[in-house]
């Protein structure tokens, strides 16, 4: 133990060592507050949705109830869904920020309503979040590269090197020193990252999961280190191409295969979508609205007794051509979100070569903060969606008034 | 010959015979050129998109078949974002926008299909342009290649021998700048080379062209001497070389990272359900078009009234259901033109915050400069959602004073089974409408946003140059 002592003390009697862990448990610090404010923040915008939607509702209900119509209440009732963050949400924000965690919907055709976003400031969200993830991925491998560039070159520029190696146990010194500094880093990255995880009743296994990884990332960086440094080049040249391997690894090639992904998996079907629906939606005005209901009934067989259209307008048939406009749609759809699932899935075949995409990839997974969450989420959304419109043929289709009370037996959406 | 040029000679053949150093420079070269080759195809290829996806909404909504007005105000229409010539060079926030937007009256839709809602999580480890690899990349080479311009001769005592041939401490610092200066110089060029190919296009402004390589020229420039400065002051070369990895990574890493968190935390932002709930109070606070005894809309039918001198609506010239759409489309404007100013001005606020922290790093004031020049900051999506919301609410009204004016009342309100037909207008006047047309604003609009920014650098080049006179005036003294 005493040895132990000993090598802490001289590692500590450097400068740029005790300047690196310091500025690193700041920095570590930092990052996960900054997540935890944010996860806050998102959490209060969550909470905060129930007052003036209700407000917003009884307001509704007021104007509805004096003619009782459903259709009025569907067209005009948008009904809030939300995605709470995760526990592990803080430590990696990842989408959060640009993909909307709230989005309130109307019984009206989903495809016009699914894909609208939530205001955010774009030159905010352009250079990343600061949060866990960024610390661990971008920055611990700089502090691994200022604490280790130099373990072995150091000693040999000072003209130890020989000496130490002759000694007994030489091996075992380089290690101590070696895991040394591999604990400390360790351990001001982890602290308050762990602190916070139980604070936030993270489950255990993907803490769990979480110090490994880190561990192994740290340890991959670690190992360059010592495997440049073995080659017998000058500290500062050790420093040189490990920060350069750090450019590549980190900056350089995650870019190129952005690009590169983002050529072998074109996705504009987004748009179209879009156009499509709105096609579909708007002929029905110019065809018989039997055809219309026709449509509907073959995939909503359920309420197909219903009395026939009269002469007048009624929301049946409104609702009715927008479900057959979603409907119409439905293959693009699908094409759509297989696209975003395949460039998902190359990013992390990506992460198996390059250990920073991989590790980005594993904390946004576990924290539920990445494309497949949120494409999760639309799928909620779509559920959320169906209900609402079955709850709202139960009116229409069957000619029931639609009081005031009937407001609050709406389908609720069922957070997270 | 110039003692200044000699070491500067000396330096450079040096750095030649480093092959370390010029494998380092052939591959930033290869990766800036990279770099243009995909941001220019990449440009190429969303503006070919966006104009065929436009073209084509363009023809859907010019193919109606003869419909009331109000139908096609709820038809709407699809415009698509153009992406301006220099987001080849820096395509700034353009992947985090939507750039889609479905107009339509009533309602303001929010922009969708933004590139980073469709991309793998790799969108957020940045993105591979000529302005990426000039901002972060290239200074990380200059650091390679200078930190021991001056540090090694100290360190390897060959110093004071060439001070004691009769350089000046001046003159060998000055040679040193002068090669770094030139490496810069040739790090730069090949990300000029995209700029060449910009410049051929028509529609190419030269003012905002000239300020981002006056910008970038300068960011290089004040990399070089702060490079130069570290090599002078510290001691040993590792020493400096640490030190600039250091600053490298704060400056161009972690400010540029923790600037929106600050500025996000200082400046709050309404979200949509916030703002749609709000506007839909504000409404209702307004009146019901709705209820035959609201206050306002009483007020409204008499003052319609009275100007036409009839004393019932069905007496009107013009349809009143027509009348009714423009007011009350003027009344819902109004309202999203004040919260979305509103919510502008925060975010206005919060990149302030950001860019007031660019005194702190060149990296971000050189970032502000590069996007605000090439119009792809917030400020060129705010034009564009700004553009759409007056060619919306101009359609809008269009179609209302359509519906006004090419539809009687008696049609409008009739309920037989003809009346769908004559309520009807001709497939002809959606030709006539116009389409949307993005203005790219004038080059001096660009260029005078970002010269601020080229002020900042510009002053940061004073602190580094000082700095490095003062390094250089130490040298001397020992």
């Amino acid at each position: 133990m005493r040895i132990w002592m000993y090598e802490a003390r001289l590692l500590f009697r450097a400068r740029l060592a005790v300047g690196a862990l310091a500025l690193l448990a700041v920095l570590s610090l930092a990052a996960v507050g900054a997540g935890l404010a944010e996860v806050a923040r998102q959490h209060g915008a969550i909470a905060a949705i129930a007052e003036p939607q209700k407000q917003d509702i009884a307001a509704i209900a007021a104007w509805v109830d004096k003619d009782k119509d459903a259709g009025s209440a569907a067209y005009y009732t948008f009904h809030p869904t939300w995605d709470a963050p995760s526990p592990l949400a803080f430590a990696a924000i990842g989408m959060r920020d640009v993909s909307p965690y709230i989005l309130r919907v109307r019984a009206l055709g989903l495809e016009a309503q699914i894909y609208d976003g939530d205001v955010f400031n774009p030159e905010l969200a352009l250079p990343g979040r600061f949060d866990f993830s960024f610390l661990l991925v971008f920055l611990a491998p700089l502090f691994v590269i200022a604490l280790f560039h130099d373990l072995i070159s150091g000693e040999r520029e000072a003209g130890r090197a020989r000496m130490l190696s002759a000694l007994p146990g030489a091996r075992r010194l380089w290690f101590r020193r070696a895991l040394l500094r591999f604990g400390l880093v360790f351990a001001v990255i982890m602290a308050p990252f762990l602190v916070a995880a139980i604070w936030s009743a993270v489950p255990v296994g993907s803490v769990a999961l979480i110090v490994l990884a880190a561990a192994a990332y740290l340890l991959f960086w670690i190992a360059l280190a010592l495997l440049v440094g073995r080659l017998g080049a000058s500290s500062t040249a050790n420093a040189a191409t490990l920060a350069g391997a750090w450019l590549v690894l980190t900056l350089v090639l995650p870019t190129l295969a952005h690009v590169a992904i983002n050529q072998a998996v074109p996705i504009d079907q987004g748009s179209e979508i879009a156009l499509a629906q709105r096609e579909k939606v708007n002929a029905a005005w110019e065809i018989p609205r039997e055809e219309t209901m026709r449509q509907f009934y073959a995939s909503h067989p359920q309420w197909s007794g219903s009395p026939p259209l009269g002469p007048d307008f009624h929301y049946k048939w409104y609702l009715a051509f927008h479900q057959v406009g979603d409907e119409s749609v439905a293959r693009q759809v699908q094409a759509y979100k297989a696209g975003l699932k395949k460039r998902d899935a190359a990013a992390r075949t990506v992460g198996w070569a390059l250990p920073p995409v991989g590790l980005q990839a594993l904390l946004t997974g576990l924290a539920g903060t990445d494309l497949a969450a949120q494409l999760a989420y639309q799928e909620r959304i779509r559920a959320f969606h169906r209900d609402l419109r079955e709850f709202y043929y139960g009116y229409l289709f069957t000619d029931r008034p639609f009081a005031k009370a009937d407001f609050a037996k709406a389908p609720r959406f069922e957070g997270s | 010959m110039n003692p200044a040029l000699l070491v500067a000679r000396d330096e450079l053949r040096l750095m030649r015979r480093n092959r370390v150093a010029v494998i380092a420079f052939a591959l930033l070269v290869l990766l800036t050129l990279t770099a243009v080759v995909t941001a220019w195809s990449h440009r190429q290829g969303i503006d070919a998109l966006r104009t065929r996806h436009q073209a084509a909404a363009d023809r859907a909504f010019d193919a109606q078949p003869d419909r009331h007005p109000h139908r096609v105000v709820h038809y709407g229409t699809f415009i698509f974002r153009p992406l301006g010539l220099l987001a080849a060079f820096d395509p700034g926030v353009d992947a985090f926008t939507g750039n889609s937007m479905f107009l339509e009256g009533h309602r303001q839709n929010t922009a969708n299909f933004g590139d980073v809602r469709q991309s793998s999580l790799l969108i957020r480890f940045g993105q591979l342009t000529p302005a990426f690899v000039l901002q972060a990349v290239a200074p990380l080479l200059l650091i390679f290649l200078g930190y021991g311009a001056i540090a090694r001769e100290r360190e390897r005592g060959t110093l004071r021998p060439l001070m004691l041939q009769g350089a000046s401490s001046g003159q060998i610092v000055a040679g040193k700048l002068v090669a770094l200066g030139l490496v810069a110089l040739l790090a730069g060029l090949p990300a000029m080379l995209g700029f060449a190919l910009i410049a051929g296009q028509p529609g190419a402004q030269s003012a905002p062209m000239a300020l981002i390589a006056i910008g970038y020229g300068v960011y290089l420039a004040l990399w070089s001497a702060l490079i130069l400065f570290l090599s002078a002051l510290m001691r040993r070369s590792r020493d400096a070389l640490i030190a600039l990895l250091a600053l490298w990574a704060v400056l161009v890493v972690l400010l540029p990272r923790v600037a929106p968190d600050v500025a996000g935390a200082m400046v709050p932002l309404s979200n949509r359900l916030q703002t749609d709930i709000a506007i839909a109070r504000d409404l209702r606070g307004l009146g019901d078009s709705h209820d035959p005894a609201d206050p306002h809309f009483a007020r409204f039918k008499q003052s319609v009234l009275d100007r036409y001198g009839v004393t019932r609506v069905e007496e009107l010239p013009v349809n009143y259901k027509g009348i009714l759409a423009v007011e009350g489309e003027r009344l819902t404007s109004d309202l999203f033109d004040r919260y979305a100013a509103r919510s502008f001005d925060a975010q206005v606020r919060q990149n302030d915050v950001v860019h007031s922290l660019g005194l702190l790093s060149p990296a971000i004031a050189l970032r502000t400069l590069s996007m605000a020049a090439a119009g792809t900051d917030f400020a060129g999506h705010r034009r564009f959602l700004e553009q759409a919301e007056a060619y919306r609410f101009d359609l809008v009204q269009r179609l209302n004073r359509l519906q006004a004016n090419a539809v009687s009342y008696a049609d409008d309100t009739a309920r037989d089974a003809d009346a769908d037909r004559r309520k009807r207008v001709s497939e002809q006047t959606w030709q006539a409408m116009p389409d949307f047309r993005f203005r790219q604003p004038a080059g001096s609009t660009l260029a005078l946003a970002a010269l601020p920014w080229l002020g900042v650098l510009a002053a940061w080049l004073l602190v580094a140059a000082a700095a490095l006179v003062f390094a250089t005036r130490r040298l001397g003294g020992r």
